[in-house]
């Protein structure tokens, strides 16, 4: 397996806050999921891997070159942030021509490269519409379209199902597999929520106060935190029928509603069980699912836990 | 070796084709330009037109007034007051806006070199920055000689006033430019040199008092019209361009420096 991202040691602090502490990796092609709680490094380790900021200490190599002050090494990456940083002000086509033209693409090829990568992602028929009436789901596309333009080799996705519905989530799992199977592009994809990137790949780096706390495949690293409870937030129509349904599974540990109705809050002790039996439960109580969310807290238990803090 | 496709290849053994920098500076310009240009800040220009209109036509009707009067006037509205406030607004803001809301993302992690990003941020500036000046001031000097009456020497003072507030723009642009990049609220160091280092500072007799952008184009100005002295500013108006011109080149290279070396979080 060819080495993609090669870090030693390094640590990057800002100011008095460390964002990564003594952090070390090596990623392989394929595609490779970075997990941790919201705070833990994750995107501190994007911004090294794509030279925005430079490491305080320790030795980083992507693809084989040091990203500080590399601009040529950036026309091999492609990187979708996880905020929001579209313009509403522009169409998607404007805007991956202004992405293209970055890139020192212009005519005929660039035309034809913007229809392909929307093709990809499935946004051709919205491309004329101006970004700011796009849906959670559409910008995503559109910034991971962004990130495809240049035909990178090494693609960096901060965090790309945040905030998206279980409907979207679950076509932009299917995408971003596709990307590496399909398209070729080695992937490093960050999620808060282990049980997305299980989706996406085997190969999983935990990362948690700036520390990697565990690499490797995600059998392993499950397995060693298969008992532990996890609070799972869901919202929608039904709530009440869903509760029902979900005090009958061996896999329940307590279920919480929300005075609204719209809201429950479900522990369970076999989180992959209750994952798999998501469609088998909206069929039982005839629910209509908005959002399914593992806590960031419940994480940070588990890493906790991992770690034995 | 590296290899060479369509898409991600602009670069061949390691060195970037011109090409590519021209068309990444191109499209930094078209769409920092336009994106100027549509920013919801025309509407106070278009209200900054029209109060230099509305003050310029007024005093063109008080009795004396002359194509001395407009020359002050414009002077006074126009160089003293709306080009640097306005370099000030648009040049502080404009990669600063763009680091704070971090949409600056998109050229930071592409190959463009930096230093030629930051000059498309520049051309860009300056370019907007003399359009909307060179607007508002031939919409005012228009205005006070269409309520005056059209006199010999109206349209070469107009003409005048709009190439020194390009030339103004070029500079300012430079200076507030690399203000956005060096620190996080520039604003009030722009408003410390505009109306602190400019207005105070630069009315003070002596040398000190030349030491400000505004001095040198009132010398520029001056050197251009030949029966009007802007602001009893005597001296080489060609010596104060190159002033200008090695000061934008400094504070250009200055800025475009700060750029590559920035981290941005």
């Amino acid at each position: 397996m060819t080495i993609i991202v090669q870090a030693q040691n390094i640590s990057k602090w800002y100011g008095k806050v460390i964002g990564l502490n003594n952090f070390s990796i090596t990623v392989e092609s394929g595609i490779t999921g970075i997990v941790g709680p919201n705070g833990a490094g994750k995107s501190t380790f994007f911004k090294l891997l794509t030279g925005n900021i430079k490491v305080n200490a320790g030795q980083l190599n992507v693809l084989g070159q040091q990203p500080w002050r590399n601009p040529a090494q950036l026309s091999q990456i492609g990187f979708c942030p996880d905020y929001d940083f579209l313009p509403g002000e522009l169409n998607g086509r404007e805007y991956l021509r202004f992405v293209g033209g970055l890139h020192g693409m212009n005519g005929p090829k660039l035309k034809g490269r913007i229809d392909e990568v929307l093709n990809v992602v499935g946004m051709t028929k919205d491309a004329e519409r101006q970004m700011g009436g796009y849906s959670k789901g559409m910008r995503q596309r559109l910034k991971i379209a962004g990130s495809l333009l240049h035909d990178p080799r090494l693609l960096l996705l901060d965090e790309p199902l945040t905030g998206t519905d279980p409907v979207v989530r679950k076509e932009l799992i299917d995408l971003i597999r596709d990307l590496n199977k399909m398209h070729g592009h080695d992937v490093i994809v960050s999620s808060h929520v282990l049980h997305e990137i299980e989706r996406m790949t085997h190969m999983v780096a935990l990362i948690y106060k700036g520390r990697a706390v565990a690499s490797g495949d995600i059998l392993e690293i499950r397995h060693l935190m298969s008992d532990h409870p996890h609070n799972i937030l869901i919202e929608g129509m039904g709530m009440v029928d869903l509760a029902k349904v979900l005090v009958t599974k061996a896999f329940t540990v307590s279920v919480e509603l929300n005075p609204d109705r719209r809201r429950l809050m479900v522990k369970v002790d076999q989180p992959e069980q209750f994952f798999d039996h998501i469609p088998l439960l909206v069929e039982e109580s005839g629910c209509q699912l908005e959002r399914v969310e593992s806590l960031d807290d419940d994480l940070e238990s588990v890493f906790r836990y991992l770690v034995g803090w | 070796m590296m290899t060479w496709n369509p898409y991600s290849a602009i670069w061949w053994g390691g060195e970037m084709y011109l090409e590519a920098s021209i068309i990444g500076l191109r499209t930094m310009v078209q769409f920092s330009v336009k994106k100027l240009l549509l920013h919801k800040r025309w509407v106070i220009v278009a209200m900054l037109t029209l109060l230099v209109a509305g003050v310029m036509g007024y005093v063109a009707t008080v009795s004396d007034a002359d194509i001395s009067t407009a020359s002050n006037m414009m002077n006074l509205l126009m160089l003293t007051f709306l080009l640097p406030v306005l370099a000030l607004i648009y040049g502080a803001s404009m990669i600063r806006n763009e680091i704070d809301d971090r949409s600056i993302i998109q050229v930071i992690t592409s190959p463009l070199d930096r230093r030629v990003a930051y000059l498309g941020y520049y051309i860009s500036l300056a370019v907007v920055l003399s359009i909307l000046l060179s607007i508002v001031t031939a919409v005012g000097g228009i205005c006070f000689f269409l309520m005056n009456g059209w006199s010999d020497g109206a349209a070469e003072l107009i003409t005048a006033f709009i190439a020194v507030q390009v030339i103004g723009a070029i500079a300012y642009s430079a200076l507030f430019l690399v203000m956005g990049v060096a620190l996080k609220q520039p604003i009030y160091l722009g408003l410390v040199y505009v109306f602190v280092w400019e207005g105070y500072v630069g009315s003070l007799p002596g040398a000190i008092g030349e030491y400000t952008i505004r001095h040198q184009l009132q010398v520029i100005a001056s050197g251009m019209l030949h029966d009007v002295n802007i602001a009893s500013t005597g001296g080489d108006g060609g010596m104060a361009a190159i002033i200008l011109v090695v000061l934008s080149i400094v504070f250009l290279a200055l800025g475009a420096s700060l750029f590559r070396d920035k981290e941005v979080m």
